[in-house]
């Protein structure tokens, strides 16, 4: 599904990534833990084509394509989804309207029939109900006045329209109480199955109990310098990240 | 004199005497009077404060026509300029080239004997409290109105009288080198109520030019909603001048959205004399080419009481240029005034300019007044979050155009000129492409 090779990428002239090598399969669920700072949230923004970074060096491979030189459009229409750590507030555009755009969009791209107004209205109102989001959400501005829990729902909302085959979750938690935090990984897992594969980033464990990966990588100083089973959150959940900094510089 | 003033007051000789109502004896002194005062005035330049981003030479340097009121023939009027709004049910006043054209107009049946709406012409000499009572003039442009005042629309509610559909006004200046100078005069008795549309379009792709006048005045506790609606041609001019006086509890409206001409000069202003008054001024513009807006408005508090809300939304594009001047004066009686403005204007290209100038004149101490003006452009993160969601840079950018100045026209109540305007500026910010 997804490799990335030897990836640098800086911001204003700053390495924050310094070498990424990861492997997805398909199928697969990668958590990627790290320290503030690490490069996390990096990660996420290159593979989705935000355009304030400067990739200077390494790859990235898509489902046999070049990803690295797709516009964020087209790697949404070719199936990759970013759920945003800060879902962007948009007065004045109804999240009905940009749900619908971007459905069509990228049913278009795939050669497929554009949804009228009432398959769309019946699919939307049975996602939406998936996420426990009240109908009155879909009429608002985007994430317009939302809560932090109301954004993120959004976003999972979403996701689980648009059916992505890539999905990265940037910091899905952060912000969210424990009943919120259920909901929206009850949206995800229900996405789960043997095509779709998925990123989690995240700094607690608490989210990989609801959201249980295949496998836990450590980005530190722009590198991944552990990886393992889900056996490995746990661990950095009892000792911190501090351990593994030190191994990995000794 | 310089060529260009002698130009337009040789015409004011020749055509004087055949101007409605020119035998009474104060219409003839009014007309000399300003075309005396033009003379003087001249057209107005940046060295003028009041004009100091807005350059007339574009006009002055042309010498435009004032046409004879017999050259204005019904016929010439394209019937899909008066069916542009599709599905609005209303009362329609046609000036073509300033003069009121009968034949094309559908007009509210008289109420106790008395017609609402009637023309200019057939009125004007009964007009003379009304016109003779007129300020000073601000500058040139005004006074060279005046001196051509012949024909117009007069709209007069009694009391408690209301009219039971939006009037529209509709403004048609069509010929090459034409100059057209309506009059619109609005009279609202205590308690009554109008909608009004003043549509502004030109029928042909000529160079033309439009030097309106409309003075609204509010009785007690009447209200006006008032649209300034522009969608003239490219190589069309337009110069609108509104002046509203308001007594108490009267509320006014207006809303002035201009989507076209190469250059637009809108003078707004009320004043609230009386407490309890409340105007609201809501403005769009959205400019691409060369094109220029100048919304010029005045609001002043000149009683105790009194509310204002002024909001103006545009977007420029290309080497357009847009000037806001929101001038508030709170006199010294005016306590408890409560006055909000703000201007925002989105620059979608590095040549687009927009300079903005509140002006606060405070005299009284107990008020709450705010303004604020935003230049801005696209919002990065806005973009980036539609184009992850597989929307097309393009239609991005448009759909965030869009709902940008998306708030002010909320404020336009009647449907279908709202979904007329809405798909007028869809059609500017891209081509063939659809928002909902």
């Amino acid at each position: 599904m997804l490799s990335i090779k030897d990836l640098h990428a800086s911001v204003d002239g700053k390495p924050i990534l310094k070498g990424i090598n990861l492997e997805v399969g398909t199928g697969e669920v990668h958590a990627i833990m790290g320290p503030n700072g690490s490069g996390k949230s990096t990660l996420a923004g290159v593979l989705a084509g935000r355009d304030s970074y400067e990739i200077s060096a390494g790859s990235v491979e898509y489902r046999e394509q070049d990803l690295l030189d797709m516009e964020p459009e087209i790697r949404a229409r070719e199936g990759v989804f970013l759920a945003f750590q800060y879902p962007v507030e948009i007065p004045g555009v109804s999240n009905l309207y940009l749900l619908k755009a971007a459905i069509n969009a990228i049913k278009k791209h795939r050669g497929e029939d554009e949804l009228d107004a009432m398959n769309f209205l019946k699919l939307i109102k049975e996602k939406a109900a998936m996420v426990e989001m009240k109908q009155e959400f879909l009429y608002r501005s985007v994430n317009e006045g939302f809560s932090g829990g109301e954004k993120k729902r959004n976003e999972i909302l979403q996701m689980a329209l648009l059916e992505p085959y890539l999905s990265i979750l940037d910091e899905t938690d952060s912000g969210l109480d424990i009943d919120a935090l259920k909901i929206v990984s009850k949206g995800v897992n229900a996405l789960r199955n043997e095509d779709r594969s998925m990123i989690v980033v995240t700094h607690y464990q608490r989210l990989l109990e609801y959201i249980v990966p295949d496998y836990v990588h450590v980005l530190a100083d722009g590198r991944v310098i552990k990886s393992g089973d889900k056996s490995l959150a746990l661990e950095l959940e009892e000792k911190g990240y501090g351990w593994i900094e030190d191994q990995a510089a000794a | 004199m310089n060529d260009v003033i002698e130009h337009y007051v040789d015409q004011h000789v020749a055509m004087r005497s055949g101007l409605p109502g020119n035998s009474s004896e104060w219409l003839q002194q009014h007309r000399q009077q300003s075309i005396s005062a033009f003379e003087k005035l001249g057209f107005p330049t940046v060295r003028n404060e009041a004009w100091k981003y807005t350059d007339t030479k574009l006009i002055s340097n042309k010498h435009f026509v004032i046409p004879e009121p017999a050259e204005i023939s019904a016929g010439a009027i394209d019937q899909s300029v008066l069916d542009a709004i599709d599905g609005i049910q209303c009362y329609r006043v046609v000036l073509h080239n300033g003069r009121f054209v009968k034949e094309r107009s559908i007009l509210p049946d008289k109420e106790a004997g008395v017609a609402p709406v009637v023309s200019l012409a057939e009125v004007i000499e009964e007009m003379e409290t009304t016109i003779s009572s007129k300020s000073p003039f601000n500058d040139g442009l005004q006074a060279l109105n005046q001196a051509f005042l012949a024909d117009g629309v007069v709209v007069r509610l009694a009391a408690k009288q209301a009219l039971d559909k939006p009037l529209e006004i509709l403004h048609i200046t069509s010929g090459d080198r034409i100059c057209s100078q309506p009059n619109v005069f609005l009279t609202l008795g205590e308690g009554s109520k109008a909608v009004v549309v003043e549509r502004y379009v030109t029928s042909d792709a000529a160079v033309t030019w439009t030097n309106s006048q409309t003075r609204a005045q509010l009785e007690a506790d009447s209200s006006l909603d008032h649209y300034i609606v522009q969608t003239s041609s490219a190589k069309s001019y337009l110069v609108t001048d509104v002046e509203a006086k308001q007594n108490s509890g009267s509320r006014y409206s207006a809303r002035t959205i201009t989507l076209g001409s190469g250059l637009t000069r809108n003078n707004l202003s009320t004043h609230m004399l009386e407490e309890h008054a409340h105007c609201d001024m809501f403005g769009l513009y959205s400019m691409s080419g060369r094109q220029h807006v100048d919304n010029y408005t005045t609001m002043i508090h000149g009683a105790a009481n009194c509310s204002s809300r002024e909001l103006y939304k545009g977007v420029l594009n290309q080497r357009s240029r847009g000037v806001f001047h929101g001038r508030i004066k709170v006199e010294k009686d005016a306590q408890k005034t409560d006055a909000e403005q703000s201007n925002n204007t989105l620059l979608l290209s590095r040549d687009a300019e927009i300079d903005t100038k509140p002006q606060l004149e405070i005299y009284a101490d107990d008020v709450k007044c705010s303004h604020g003006a935003t230049i801005g452009q696209i919002d990065k993160n806005s973009l980036f979050y539609l184009r992850s969601r597989g929307i097309d840079d393009v239609a991005a950018r448009s759909l965030l155009t869009f709902a940008f100045v998306n708030d002010v026209l909320a404020e336009v109540e009647i449907p279908e000129l709202r979904e007329y305007l809405e798909s007028q500026l869809i059609s500017q910010l891209v081509p063939g492409e659809e928002v909902a």
